[in-house]
């Protein structure tokens, strides 16, 4: 007996019993079908994932953050983010480019249309990074002086821009209303002659003899010269503006990424902005006058900290080494790529419970099919008897079943693998459709 | 040809002991046409399936051209049901969801025919009884004869050197009862051996060179047909 008629035999003793081949199949088929789409699921979602963490270049990126204070140890104040936290950053060894966080609150227009964003300062190397890199329409500035900016999606879609390429080549104007020591001491100034006159005519003479009315007078003189040097700081302010062509459109990311402002501007036509004054926040006029730098708004500019660094990695230096070396310099270190080695503890017991699941399918599936090969042999035992009385022996008939159980089995594999893939690729693209809908990004 | 020696096949029920064969000696020589006889429960087909190699005896031996059975492995005995032994049934056992053609090729499976010869063979098998127009059909289609008559090809289509036939005619009216019992004479005239188990003397008395009367699980008798002409 040769395996092609085994085959045959089994062939027909399976179509002889359509019912019931048809639904030990079928067990087989969503078995198999569930434990691939299972088995496809987590591990195309981890697939993705780190995809997408390759594409964003985060497997090279870390960020330095300054220690909280518990972190730091009560004894200690924890270090600045400052430019020489940025030099001894870029120096650790495999660290390839360090930047910093640096945004400020500007007012935007283009054409008619006016409003309020965030620009964040960014040297052209690191537009060069695999972070800021891909670009949806356009090109990275030319210089670090360019008057030239890169916006993001979020920047399109503030001014209802659905084409990122219509923007190319457009210009906008940026400005920023800056308060300055000037403006502070011009209100100080009085603001007339007669103002001076009154001051001399309210002054009475003959009671500067007593300690206590020249205490009050000079306690009033100095209210009225702090209040006119707060109005005018404040009520003063000049405006600075800046026009710049737009020269690209950064590439769509999801929320939970590296921070990124709207709008992308050289080093250079940040510090202008920077340097020119103090911004509307009342806390930075107390904090140049607490640092004493209220004078020297240039010096301040330049020895400011930031709250946070973005460190370009070499991926083939460990990274321990370098989150080390962070550390060792005070500063808190986060990488995705430790993250990453986190999630990927996480997908391997995803997998594991999805596996499980899908081999609960498959034993059943399995069960099926022995209890549909009992079922045969059961029924078929006066056929088993006929088959040896020709000279079929022992083996003839067991391999005859196992031909039966196993073009069931290969029947159903072929079926549930397809079937497997193919829902697996209709979730993906609803998931991925529904992750777009709700503006998730890949993560 | 065969020959069986002191051979019993004994079941055990409990503490019963039932002697379905008991000490059974025969010897059956090359074309003779044997008829095994006896009342029911005599052990007949019990014989019938020792020497066709069904069964094992708990005692003695059978021996088919100087070969044991009972020491062949299960391999070696099936090779001895495909290639020298057709065995026919009371029942006809053919199976229902195949037709007459496929029942017959069945046969051919085991004894090593090329799968290009079967159907050849097992169609002139078919024709050479008869049922040149019945290849097609499924046993509930075709009459008790033409079903015993397919059995029948099919129990020769590998050409065996004996034929065993439980009851051949036990499920057949009169006319097609003597139309098998022609075939297996012709047969039997072709230099086949042929043993049928029956409890039909008359038929058994006709056709058989020898009768072999059993009782309770032993021969009681041995008639040739001389013997029963002298009686």
């Amino acid at each position: 007996m040769t395996f092609r008629d085994l085959v045959a035999i089994s062939a027909g003793n399976l179509s002889r019993m359509k019912l019931r081949t048809f639904l030990t199949v079928s067990g087989v088929v969503i078995a198999i079908g569930t434990f691939v789409a299972m088995v496809s699921f987590g591990a195309g979602n981890q697939q993705y994932i780190s995809d997408q963490f390759d594409k964003l270049g985060l497997f090279s990126t870390m960020q330095v953050q300054r220690l909280t204070k518990t972190a730091a140890g009560d004894s200690t104040e924890a270090r600045l983010l400052d430019s020489q936290a940025l030099t001894d950053l870029s120096k650790i060894p495999g660290v390839r480019l360090a930047y910093p966080f640096d945004a400020i609150t500007v007012t935007v227009a283009l054409a008619d249309s006016q409003l309020s964003a965030k620009a964040q300062a960014l040297p052209v190397s690191a537009m060069q990074t695999r972070l800021f890199s891909q670009l949806r329409a356009g090109s990275s500035f030319s210089s670090d002086s360019a008057n030239e900016t890169v916006v993001t999606p979020q920047f399109l879609h503030l001014f209802g821009l659905s084409n990122p390429d219509s923007i190319i080549g457009d210009t906008i104007v940026i400005s920023v209303r800056v308060a300055t020591v000037d403006s502070g001491l011009a209100g100080l100034l009085p603001r007339d002659s007669g103002w001076v006159r009154q001051q001399v005519r309210s002054v009475r003479f003959d009671s500067l003899l007593h300690s206590d009315y020249r205490q009050r007078q000079a306690k009033r003189l100095a209210n009225e010269a702090i209040s006119r040097f707060v109005n005018g700081f404040f009520n003063h302010r000049a405006i600075l503006k800046e026009t710049l062509t737009v020269v690209g459109v950064l590439e769509e990311r999801g929320t939970g990424h590296t921070r990124m402002e709207p709008i992308i501007l050289p080093v250079s036509i940040a510090a202008k902005f920077r340097s020119a004054g103090l911004s509307d926040d009342p806390t930075a006029l107390f904090s140049a006058l607490s640092q004493g730098t209220i004078f020297s708004l240039d010096s301040a500019a330049s020895s400011r900290s930031y709250p946070q660094i973005t460190m370009d990695i070499d991926p083939t230096v460990p990274l321990k080494s370098i989150s080390d070396s962070v550390t060792v310099l005070g500063f808190r270190p986060f990488s995705f790529a430790e993250m990453f080695e986190e999630m990927q503890k996480f997908f391997f017991y995803f997998n594991m419970a999805l596996s499980v699941v899908g081999l609960i399918a498959l034993v059943t599936a399995s069960l099926g099919i022995v209890n549909t090969m009992v079922m045969s042999i059961l029924e078929r035992r006066r056929e088993i008897g006929v088959l040896k009385s020709l000279g079929a022996d022992d083996r003839h008939i067991r391999i005859l079943f196992l031909v039966e159980s196993g073009v069931i089995g290969a029947i159903g594999s072929v079926v549930g693998i397809l079937l497997g893939w193919g829902v697996a690729r209709v979730a993906s693209v609803i998931i991925k459709r529904y992750m777009e809908k709700e503006g998730v990004g890949p993560v | 040809m065969i020959r069986t020696t002191e051979v019993c096949r004994h079941y055990t029920r409990g503490p019963q002991v039932i002697k379905a064969v008991d000490t059974v000696s025969v010897a059956i020589a090359e074309r003779e046409f044997v008829a095994v006889v006896g009342s029911s429960g005599s052990g007949k087909s019990t014989l019938l399936n020792l020497l066709a190699g069904l069964d094992s005896p708990t005692a003695g031996t059978i021996e088919f051209k100087g070969t044991t059975l009972n020491t062949l492995s299960r391999r070696s005995l099936s090779q001895y049901r495909a290639k020298s032994v057709g065995i026919m049934f009371q029942s006809f056992n053919l199976i229902y969801h195949r037709t007459a053609l496929e029942n017959v090729e069945l046969a051919l499976y085991f004894n090593g025919c090329p799968f290009r010869e079967r159907r050849a063979t097992a169609s002139a098998m078919l024709e050479r009884l008869g049922l040149a127009d019945r290849m097609t059909h499924r046993p509930a289609d075709l009459s008790g004869g033409e079903q015993q008559r397919v059995a029948l090809a099919r129990a020769l289509v590998k050409k065996p050197e004996i034929l065993l036939a439980d009851e051949p005619t036990g499920n057949l009216d009169q006319d097609n009862a003597w139309q098998i019992m022609e075939l297996l004479t012709d047969l039997n005239r072709q230099e086949l051996t042929v043993i049928i188990v029956t409890h039909d003397l008359d038929i058994a008395g006709q056709y058989a060179h020898r009768l072999i009367r059993m009782h309770y699980g032993r021969v009681v008798e041995s008639l040739t047909a001389t013997d029963r002409g002298r009686a």
